[in-house]
C-alpha cells in the first residue's frame, strides 16, 4: 500500500471528485483554524449585550448571539477548538493504539491475549455513558474531552493494527528479515510500521468527524469545553435557546458541523480508494 | 383542556350541552364537571410528606391533596389569606391563635375526620426538627387541643407573620396522625391518608401526575375535576408543547418574553409579574483566595449589573438591593456598592497585594444562569480577575454546599444562586443565619449581629422598626463582601386565556383555585 502523501496517492485522491471535495473542505477548515485570529472580524469573547441577537448585517455577517458576540468570529474560532481537540485526541489515541496493536500482534501470545481482553472490555463500554461518567468524576473541560476520546478510541485502533500485524508477521519479507537476524525493533519500525500506518491514517481521518460531533454534542450539553471558549456545540446551544427569536444562529452553527463531517468523511473515503485501488475498482461509478 | 370543535359533531355536542344547561335549576353547580386542567411543571416530585418536601410538584400536590388551616391568594393580588381548613382562626393575644376546624373534613382510607390532634401532630413534628421548614414553626411553642375540632397555637413570642409564614403551605399541610404513625412516622411518594379538594390518582414517573376531584371534599369545589401535571424540564420544549396544545399553563424562560409578546399564540395570555425568586452571587468568605475583605469588595465593584440585567434578563428585571422583595415595604433603598467602579476594584486588589487571581464560578447549566456567569466572567476580567466557569447539573449542584456531603463546601469560591422567596422578609433572610452555613448559607456569612437582628425582626411589631432591622441585616450581608444581589427574577407564564390562574408567593400555581373565566 502506498504512503498516503505519495504523489501517486495524492493524484488518485484528486482524481476522485468526492475525495477532492473532501480535501478542499478539510483544507478550508484547517486554514480557518490556523488563521482564526486573522480571519475573525471580532474578538470571539467580546461581549456587547446591547447588540444581542442581531440578525445578518454587514457589520455582523452571521449576526450576534444572546450576549452580543459576533457569531462568525465564534464559528471561526470554533473551528480551532473542534480541530485541535479532534486532531489531538485521535492523534494520541492513534499513537497508543498503534503501539498496543503492534505489541499485541507481534508479541508473545499471552500478552496478545491480555491486551485483547483489556481492549475488548473497554470497547464494550458505551461511548456516551463512559464520557458522562468521566465528566462527572473530573468535571467538564478540554482535557476531559480529549481523555474521553482517547480512552474510547484506543481499542478500535489497536485492534486494527493488531489484525494488520498478525497478517504481516508471516509475510515473506518479514520472515526473510528474521532469517537474516534482524532485531525485533528493526522489524517493527522499518517493516511493519510503514505497512500498517496507511490503514490507520484512513481510519483516523474518518474518525475525526465523529470526535468533532462528540465535542459539539458535549459542549451543547454544557459538558464540553468551558465557556466562554467558542465551540460549534456551544454556539449551537446558544442558537437553540434563542431559536424562536434568532433562527439564523442555529443554521449558522449547524452548517460548519455538517460541512466538516462531510469533508472528513469524503477525504477518508477518497484516501481509502486512493491507497487501495482494488477497493476503488469495485465501487460503482 | 377541551377545545371548541367547529365541525358538525362538535356543534351538536355543544348545542346539546347548552340545552341541558338551560333546563337545569339555576343553583345547580356542575363546576366544570369532566374538565381537565393541564399544567406543565419542570421536574417530577420526590417527597410528599410536608416534613421533607423540596419544591414545585412536591409542594403543589400536597396543596391539592392535603388541607391547611388557611389558604393564600394570588401573589399579584397581595398574598391575602383566608380560612381554609379552619372555619375560624383568630389571634386571642399576640402569642395565641385559636382555630376551629371545619366540619366534614374526612381523611381517605377510613382514617376518620380531621382533628385538632392531627393539627398538633403535624405542626409539632416539624417544629424544632431537622426539616427545612422547621424555621416556619420556630416560634411555635406547642399546640393545645381543646376538643376534636378546636385548638390553640401557642407561640413562644409574639410573631405577627406566623399565619402567612407557617400555616398556608409547606409545613402547614396537615397530615393524619394515625395514618402517618402507622406508616412509620413519615412517608415519601404515597400519602397514607389524604384530605383535600383532590386525590392522587396516577403517576407516570418523569412524565405525568394526575389528580382527580375528591368526592368526600366538603369545602369549596375546584373548577376542574381532573388536574394533570406534565413534566417538561426544558422551557423551549414546553413553549412548543404549549403551542401544540399539550397543556394549558406553562412558565416560560425570561428570554422568550419578547418573542411571545410579539407573536402571542392564539387564545393565549401572558403573565408577566414580579416573582419572589431572588438571584445573587455567593462569594465564599471562607475560601482561601477570598479571605481578604478587599478582594471580595473588588469583585463587588467590578460586577456589571447593567450588563447582567440586559444580557440575561432582557432588561425585564431591576437590580435588587437585597433578598427582601422590591415590592415589599421592607425593601432596602439601595445597595452600599451601587455603582460599578473597575478602577476601584483594581485598586483594592493592588492594596490587598493580589495579582493573577483566578476564581472558580459554579453555575447551573440553564441558559439564564450561564449568561449571567459569562457576563460576570467578562466584567471581572476587566479588573484583572480570571473566572473559570464550572457548569454544574442540578443534582450535583445542591450537594456542593452541603456540609453532610464532605468538606467541599468550605472551598467553594463563587456560586450563582437563586431561591424562591416568601412573603415576610424573615422567610428570605432565614437562609443566611450562621446555623445555615453548610446548608443554604454558602457564603460562610457568620454574623452574630445578623442573628440578633433576625430574632428581633421576628418579634418586632412596629413596621418602621422592622424595616430598619431588615435593611440593617442586608447592609451586614453586603458589607461582609459575601454577596452580590442580582435581581428578583421576573415571573413569565403562558396560559389559555379562558383560564384565571392563581400563582402563590412561592411562584407555584395553585390548581385548586384556578377558574374558568
Amino acid at each position: 500500500m502506498p504512503w498516503p502523501t505519495s504523489p501517486r496517492a495524492l493524484k488518485a485522491l484528486l482524481a476522485d471528485p468526492m475525495g477532492a471535495m473532501g480535501l478542499v473542505l478539510v483544507s478550508l477548515f484547517v486554514i480557518m483554524a490556523l488563521a482564526a485570529p486573522i480571519l475573525a472580524p471580532y474578538d470571539p469573547l467580546a461581549l456587547n449585550v446591547r447588540a444581542k441577537l442581531q440578525g445578518l448585517s454587514w457589520a455582523h455577517w452571521l449576526g450576534t448571539d444572546q450576549l452580543g458576540r459576533d457569531t462568525l468570529s465564534r464559528l471561526i474560532f470554533g473551528a480551532r477548538t473542534a480541530l485541535s481537540i479532534s486532531v489531538t485526541a485521535t492523534g494520541i489515541a492513534g499513537a497508543i493504539g498503534l503501539l498496543l496493536g503492534l505489541i499485541a500482534g507481534y508479541g508473545p501470545r499471552w500478552l496478545d491475549a491480555v491486551l485483547v481482553l483489556v481492549l475488548d472490555s473497554v470497547n464494550a463500554l458505551p461511548m456516551m455513558m463512559l464520557a458522562l461518567a468521566i465528566i462527572t468524576v473530573i468535571g467538564p473541560g478540554t482535557f476531559t474531552l480529549i481523555l474521553v476520546v482517547v480512552l474510547v478510541s484506543i481499542p478500535s485502533y489497536a485492534r486494527l493494527i493488531r489484525a494488520q500485524t498478525l497478517s504481516l508477521r508471516r509475510a515473506e519479507f518479514i520472515l526473510a528479515e528474521r532469517a537474516i537476524g534482524a532485531s525485533t525493533p528493526r522489524i517493527l519500525l522499518r517493516h511493519l510500521l510503514p505497512n500498517v500506518l496507511g490503514p490507520l491514517v484512513i481510519v483516523l481521518s474518518m474518525d475525526i468527524p465523529v470526535v468533532i460531533m462528540l465535542e459539539a454534542g458535549l459542549s451543547y450539553l454544557n459538558l464540553g469545553v468551558k465557556p466562554p471558549m467558542p465551540s460549534w456545540g456551544n454556539v449551537l446551544y446558544d442558537g437553540y435557546t434563542s431559536i424562536r427569536t434568532s433562527p439564523t444562529l442555529v443554521i449558522a452553527a449547524g452548517a460548519p458541523l455538517v460541512l466538516a463531517t462531510l469533508g472528513f468523511t469524503f477525504l477518508g473515503e477518497g484516501l481509502r480508494d486512493a491507497l487501495d485501488p482494488r477497493l476503488a475498482s469495485t465501487r460503482p461509478r | 383542556m377541551t377545545k371548541w370543535r367547529t365541525d358538525r359533531r362538535g356543534f351538536l355536542q355543544t348545542a346539546g350541552a347548552t340545552l341541558a344547561n338551560l333546563t337545569l335549576p339555576a343553583n345547580f353547580a356542575w363546576a366544570a364537571e369532566g374538565e381537565t386542567l393541564r399544567l406543565r411543571v419542570t421536574a417530577d416530585f420526590q417527597v410528599l410528606d410536608p416534613k421533607g418536601i423540596i419544591g414545585e410538584l412536591d409542594e403543589i400536590i400536597p396543596r391539592c391533596t392535603q388541607v391547611t388551616l388557611v389558604r393564600l391568594g394570588d401573589m399579584r393580588d397581595g398574598n391575602t389569606w383566608q380560612p381554609w381548613g379552619a372555619e375560624k382562626i383568630d389571634w386571642i393575644d399576640p402569642t395565641k391563635i385559636a382555630f376551629t376546624l371545619r366540619e366534614g373534613l374526612v381523611w381517605s382510607n377510613g382514617f376518620g375526620p380531621v382533628t385538632a390532634e392531627d393539627v398538633k401532630y403535624s405542626f409539632e413534628r416539624i417544629a424544632h426538627s431537622d426539616s427545612a421548614w422547621a424555621y416556619q414553626f420556630e416560634k411555635l411553642d406547642h399546640v393545645e387541643v381543646i376538643d376534636a375540632r378546636s385548638g390553640i397555637l401557642h407561640l413562644s413570642e409574639a410573631f405577627a407573620p406566623f399565619i402567612i409564614i407557617a400555616l398556608p403551605y409547606y409545613g402547614g399541610n396537615i397530615v393524619c396522625k394515625a395514618a402517618v404513625e402507622a406508616a412509620g412516622g413519615s412517608y415519601t411518594t404515597q400519602a397514607p391518608a389524604e384530605c383535600g379538594p383532590y386525590r392522587f390518582a396516577a403517576w407516570e414517573q418523569n412524565q405525568k401526575v394526575t389528580l382527580t376531584a375528591n368526592p368526600d371534599w366538603t369545602g369549596l369545589k375546584p373548577a376542574f375535576s381532573t388536574v394533570e401535571f406534565y413534566i417538561v424540564g426544558d422551557d423551549q420544549a414546553a413553549q412548543l408543547a404549549y403551542e401544540a396544545d399539550a397543556f394549558d399553563f406553562t412558565r416560560l424562560a425570561v428570554s422568550a418574553t419578547k418573542q411571545v409578546t410579539a407573536a402571542m399564540p392564539e387564545g393565549a395570555s401572558l403573565i408577566q409579574a414580579q416573582s419572589t425568586r431572588y438571584a445573587w452571587l455567593t462569594i465564599n468568605i471562607n475560601a482561601e483566595p477570598l479571605k481578604d475583605l478587599r478582594v471580595r469588595q473588588a469583585i463587588q465593584y467590578a460586577y456589571d449589573s447593567d450588563a447582567v440585567l440586559l444580557g440575561a434578563y432582557d432588561g425585564l428585571a431591576a437590580r435588587s438591593t437585597g433578598v427582601v422583595a422590591p415590592t415589599s415595604p421592607f425593601t432596602r433603598a439601595t445597595n452600599l456598592i451601587a455603582t460599578r467602579d473597575v478602577e476601584k476594584a483594581k485598586a483594592l486588589l493592588a492594596e490587598a497585594g493580589v495579582s493573577d487571581l483566578t476564581l472558580q464560578l459554579v453555575a447551573l447549566t440553564d441558559s439564564t444562569t450561564q449568561a449571567i456567569a459569562q457576563i460576570i466572567q467578562a466584567s471581572l476580567a476587566e479588573a484583572g480577575i480570571t473566572v473559570e466557569i464550572q457548569p454544574t447539573e442540578d443534582a450535583a449542584y445542591w450537594s456542593l454546599g452541603d456540609k453532610t456531603a464532605g468538606d467541599g463546601y468550605k472551598s467553594l469560591e463563587l456560586v450563582l444562586m437563586n431561591f424562591s422567596g416568601g412573603i415576610d422578609p424573615t422567610e428570605n433572610l432565614v437562609w443566611f443565619r450562621p446555623d445555615q452555613i453548610g446548608v443554604n448559607n454558602w457564603s460562610f456569612f457568620d454574623s452574630p449581629d445578623f442573628e440578633t437582628l433576625y430574632q428581633k425582626g421576628l418579634v418586632e411589631q412596629d413596621e418602621s422598626k422592622r424595616k430598619a432591622i431588615f435593611n440593617q441585616m442586608e447592609d451586614l450581608m453586603e458589607s461582609s463582601g459575601g454577596f452580590i444581589f442580582i435581581c428578583f427574577e421576573p415571573y413569565i407564564a403562558l396560559h389559555d386565556s379562558t383560564l384565571k390562574p392563581v400563582i402563590l408567593a412561592d411562584g407555584q400555581p395553585d390548581p385548586v383555585m384556578f377558574t374558568r373565566v
